[in-house]
């Protein structure tokens, strides 16, 4: 698949074969006894009279638009790519590269598209087509009714409808070029006429571009031409006038003959034969060769008659509008209106033949400009918006006086004031030539919010007022009040934002606790008050829920008295100096290593005398008599003492004289440091 | 707690609920966010800001001022469509508590618009855009090109990044490219288009409807007489011959019509013709080349200062080269020195 931004063209995508009806008949051969064949019929269907719209991708110029289109190749963009070879123009099963479709352009006036009509009679009659009675898409058709002369100026040639066609490649993701398609392939029909302005005249000119079946009639296509370099807009073939003619004269007179078509010249016909049509069509004397007459036009009493008979004329009104009342589709009703125009009876009048080709789709455009978009781009007078265009020195003044306009973009503009005063006033639109300041940037005169017009008209020095913004104002308020919906939007969204804000204030003044923030989701009250508890808990448990124990108590300070080392090296019984000297050679570490530790007594061989008992004794008194001091404080007997051993507590800070006292007491825990402080918090309440 | 209401704290609480709540969320929008002010009151405000609904004579007060075949470019005065916006939010206010009020919360609704303002034209698949308020710049057309091409395609660069005659565009989200903002025919012939800032160049481009396929004609021809070119392409690569501009008897074919038909051409007159010139036809064409021949693209008129080749100065001096050996650079640098020096 080619690049986004990228397509390929390929000259054409041939089917395996044409649609049609075939059989498929499988043998088996070899067997000793005989097999009958099977058969089987397939049917490879195709459009042959009508396009169904789900194959049409896009039509350029756009159906029903108007523009310049005049140096446009009209065009139609088909789905399925092989749709232009899935039959062979030339009547035959076999495929072609000659497509069956083409895109005639025709104008109005030129051509005549029919009603829905029995698709039998869609074509030229005597058109042999394959299996013209089996194998149709529908049953009515539309058909275009040209002249010979017409087919012969307008119609490509057989040569040139190959080089009509093509396929085009393209990525499917690509909007711009493949706008919906489903694989990316897509077959394109050109038309071979351009759908030129009138310049002479400088009209527009309406186009209807028919995708036509060319099936059976290849014939009929014109002979290549000399060609030239230079072509005149003119109508192939003008039958317009036809809409002047008189419809409402009785049968009768026409099939008598002798209708006064007023001065109404029709177009004569190719090769000169009659130049010089007179102004009555009863003196018109060759017959339609298409006559259905039996005997022929030199036997048939028709002869003499200037239209077909009325007979048939009736018929073909009839059975048009049976046909178009039986179908009350909207789109054939379209289709129909976009057909106007392309309606002349042109074969009821015509002279010559007539030929016929089936339509399997078609639109119109306008083409309404003669210059085209480069010329009229590069004509177009270009400035900033306060420029006035340049009148010629010395024309003559235009009816109104030029309008008064100043640098700054300001018009003077007439003003009735309130007294009545006719004077006039400054004006200047939201489109300035030069970037202006927002608002009170600019000179701090303007207020941050008017509340109405009056505050932002403006005196400017010359002493007249500048109504810009007032004029902006009022113009704003009234676009506001034409709108009910925004006006009750408006004065809902305030009232809402007030309503909420003071139903907030009022119970914040009444409720003795703080009134939730306000948040995007309703508020779940009980969640509200738990999620508030638990908040309230955290900020201050020891008054909510009480105070709390600390995990462990802090240990007795140990009182050390004395060099460390000789308090160690006496507990271990080391001989301090000895491990000191050793040191100094070896490392203390590796003196202490080495150092004979003394051995109080082998296990299980404690020998107690008198004096080791007298001393063990006396220190379990000293540490019992510590332990019972610890948690009897008034049984104190070790006078002095320490400044209490709980780091950090409050019990340090000699905030009062009962903390003092407190602190005066030894061997203090943290338990008591936590009861004082809720103790003295309830004093500091009550 | 205060069991009952007095009137003194029913007047607090107004005075406080006009002043304090003006940045209340009161629209989230799970695609536009989140907003003071309601989506709908937004998107009416913005529309406004854009000049959707202002009678045009508000616009352009004098048919002077925006003459028949003219195109006018204007800044947008901010302090105009602020004046317009004000006016609407003064609809219903007749308490001194309203105007408290509305003015407590102009500055919240100032901004909330200002970034909706973005929002309004929002092609499908692009990004949304946020941003504070800046310049708004624009153009009106008025001309047969507004009513005889509809669907123009108009295009803004902040800097000129594209070649003038490139076949490509500018992706719409790519930084250079500025968004717009409104882009709407206000009359069969008028075309408004505003701009989210301030564009260096502005593009406007005949409508693309698919590939197209013509031919030119030629404006000078006499009506009787009216002829048309066709430039021929390279078969190979699908590039024009140049000259790009102009017509030579080697770039372009004259286009063989068919005798006293209006306008029809003679197909295989054409591509024997263009056969003959295109460089690697090898002599004839297949329908897919004369195709490629028959291609048009569509016209873009560039509006711009045509010397400001900001783009590609840029690279220019990105593109930083060495073209001498430092030691040559030093010895000449070195003589320099002595001889003004010595």
């Amino acid at each position: 698949m080619p690049k986004t931004g990228y397509f390929v063209l390929h000259s054409n995508v041939m089917p395996k074969v044409t649609a049609g009806q075939y059989e498929l008949v499988s043998e088996h051969t070899g067997l000793p006894f005989t097999v009958a064949p099977a058969t089987t019929h397939v049917n490879v269907a195709a459009p042959r009279y009508t396009m169904p719209t789900d194959q049409i991708l896009s039509t350029f110029p756009p159906a029903n638009a108007e523009g310049a289109f005049g140096d446009r190749l009209p065009q139609i963009v088909l789905k399925r790519r092989t749709l232009p070879w899935e039959r062979n123009p030339a009547g035959l099963v076999a495929t072609s590269p000659t497509p069956w479709l083409a895109l005639v352009v025709v104008a109005e006036g030129e051509a005549q598209l029919s009603a829905a009509t029995p698709v039998a009679q869609c074509v030229t009659p005597d058109t042999v087509l394959l299996d013209a009675t089996t194998d149709k898409d529908v049953e009515q058709g539309l058909y275009l009714a040209v002249t010979e002369t017409v087919v012969r100026k307008i119609f490509p040639c057989q040569a040139d409808l190959p080089l009509l066609v093509h396929v085009r490649e393209v990525d499917v993701n690509d909007t711009e070029l493949a706008s919906g398609d489903d694989d990316g392939w897509l077959a394109v029909v050109l038309a071979n006429r351009l759908p030129v302005f009138d310049t002479a005249a400088g009209k527009p000119v309406r186009y209807m571009a028919c995708l036509v079946n060319v099936e059976g009639q290849l014939a009929e296509l014109p002979p290549p031409q000399p060609p030239v370099n230079v072509f005149n807009f003119e109508l192939a073939q003008d039958w317009s006038v036809l809409a002047a003619v008189n419809s409402s004269v009785g049968p009768d007179t026409r099939v008598v003959g002798g209708i006064d078509i007023g001065n109404i010249v029709l177009p004569s016909i190719a090769g000169g034969l009659l130049d010089a049509r007179p102004g009555s069509a009863a003196q018109a004397a060759p017959l339609r060769a298409t006559s259905s007459s039996p005997v022929g036009p030199a036997m048939d009493g028709a002869a003499t008659m200037t239209q077909q008979s009325v007979g048939q004329q009736w018929s073909t009104t009839t059975e048009k509008v049976a046909a178009v009342a039986l179908d009350p589709d909207a789109k054939r009703l379209v289709r129909d209106t976009m057909g106007s125009g392309f309606r002349y009876p042109i074969e009821a009048f015509a002279i010559e033949r007539v030929l016929r080709f089936p339509v399997l789709a078609h639109w119109s455009f306008t083409t309404n400009e003669g210059a085209t978009f480069e010329t009229l781009m590069q004509d177009v007078d270009v400035g900033l918006l306060g420029t006035i265009p340049e009148r010629a020195k010395g024309a003559p003044p235009a009816g109104a006086p030029p309008p008064e306009i100043v640098e700054t973009g300001h018009i003077g503009l007439g003003h009735r004031s309130r007294r009545g005063d006719a004077v006039r006033a400054w004006y200047r639109g939201p489109l300035v030539p030069f970037p202006t300041l927002r608002g009170t940037a600019g000179d701090g005169t303007l207020p941050i919010l008017a509340h109405s017009a009056d505050q932002i008209r403006r005196v400017v020095p010359d002493g007249r007022e500048d109504l810009s913004l007032a004029a902006a104002f009022e113009i704003g308020r009234l676009l506001g009040l034409s709108q009910l919906s925004v006006v009750s939007a408006l004065l809902r969204f305030r009232s809402e934002q007030f309503g909420i804000g003071r139903v907030r204030e009022l119970l914040a003044s009444v409720t003795p606790f703080a009134i939730p923030a306000l948040t995007d989701s309703r508020i779940d009250l009980s969640r509200f008050v738990a999620v508030q508890m638990f908040g309230a808990l955290v900020k201050s448990p020891d008054q909510m829920i009480g105070p709390r124990r600390p995990v462990a108590d802090p240990g007795r300070p140990l009182v050390v008295r004395g060099d460390l080392d000789e308090v160690i090296a006496s507990g271990l019984g080391l001989d301090l100096d000895a491990v000191r000297k050793a040191g100094e050679q070896v490392g203390i570490l590796a003196a202490v290593a080495q150092a004979q530790v003394p051995i109080a007594n082998t296990r299980g061989n404690v020998s107690l005398d008198k004096a080791t008992l007298a001393t063990m004794r006396g220190a379990l008194a000293g540490e019992l008599k510590s332990a019972l001091d610890v948690a009897a404080p008034q049984l104190r007997t070790v006078p002095g003492g320490t400044t209490g051993g709980v780091p950090g507590g409050p019990i340090l800070r000699p905030r009062s004289a009962r903390v003092a006292r407190s602190a005066a007491a030894p061997q203090r825990d943290a338990l008591d440091a936590l009861l004082d402080a809720a103790a003295e918090r309830d004093e500091d309440e009550s | 707690m205060n069991q009952y209401l007095s009137a003194t704290v029913a007047i607090d609480a107004a005075i406080v609920a006009a002043q304090d709540y003006a940045s209340i969320v009161t629209d989230r929008d799970p695609d536009d966010g989140d907003h003071v002010v309601p989506g709908e009151l937004r998107r009416f405000l913005a529309r406004l800001r854009l000049l959707h609904g202002v009678p045009f004579s508000y616009l352009v007060p004098d048919a002077n001022l925006l003459p028949i075949e003219s195109m006018r470019f204007f800044y947008i005065d901010r302090a105009w469509t602020d004046a317009l916006v004000q006016g609407v939010l003064s609809v219903g206010t007749i308490s001194t508590a309203d105007r408290t009020q509305l003015e407590a919360v102009y500055p919240a609704i100032r901004d909330d618009v200002d970034e909706a303002e973005r929002t309004i034209r929002r092609p499908i698949g692009e990004k949304r855009l946020e941003g504070t308020g800046g310049a708004i710049t624009g153009f009106l057309m008025r001309s047969r090109l507004v009513s005889g091409w509809p669907n123009l395609h108009v295009r803004a660069y902040s800097r000129d990044v594209l070649e003038d005659d490139a076949l490509t565009t500018v992706a719409e989200s790519d930084p250079n490219r500025m968004k717009v903002l409104r882009m709407e025919r206000l009359a069969p012939a008028v075309l408004l288009v505003l701009f989210d800032g301030v564009p260096a160049v502005v593009h406007i481009e005949e409508p693309r409807q698919g590939i197209q396929f013509g031919v030119r004609l030629d404006p000078a021809a006499p009506p009787a007489q009216r002829r048309a070119k066709v430039k021929v392409r390279d078969c190979n690569t699908g590039d024009p011959v140049p000259p790009k501009t102009t017509f030579t008897s080697a770039n372009s074919v004259d286009v063989p019509f068919r005798r006293n038909a209006p306008g029809v051409l003679d197909v295989v007159e054409l591509r024997k013709r263009l056969a003959a010139k295109a460089p690697n036809s090898g002599g004839t064409l297949e329908p897919n080349e004369y195709a490629l021949q028959m291609l048009r693209f569509p016209y873009r008129q560039v509006f711009g200062d045509p010397d400001d080749l900001e783009g590609q100065k840029f690279y220019n001096l990105d593109a930083f080269k060495v073209s001498i050996a430092l030691t040559t650079w030093k010895t000449t640098v070195a003589a320099k020195v002595n001889t003004v020096n010595p």
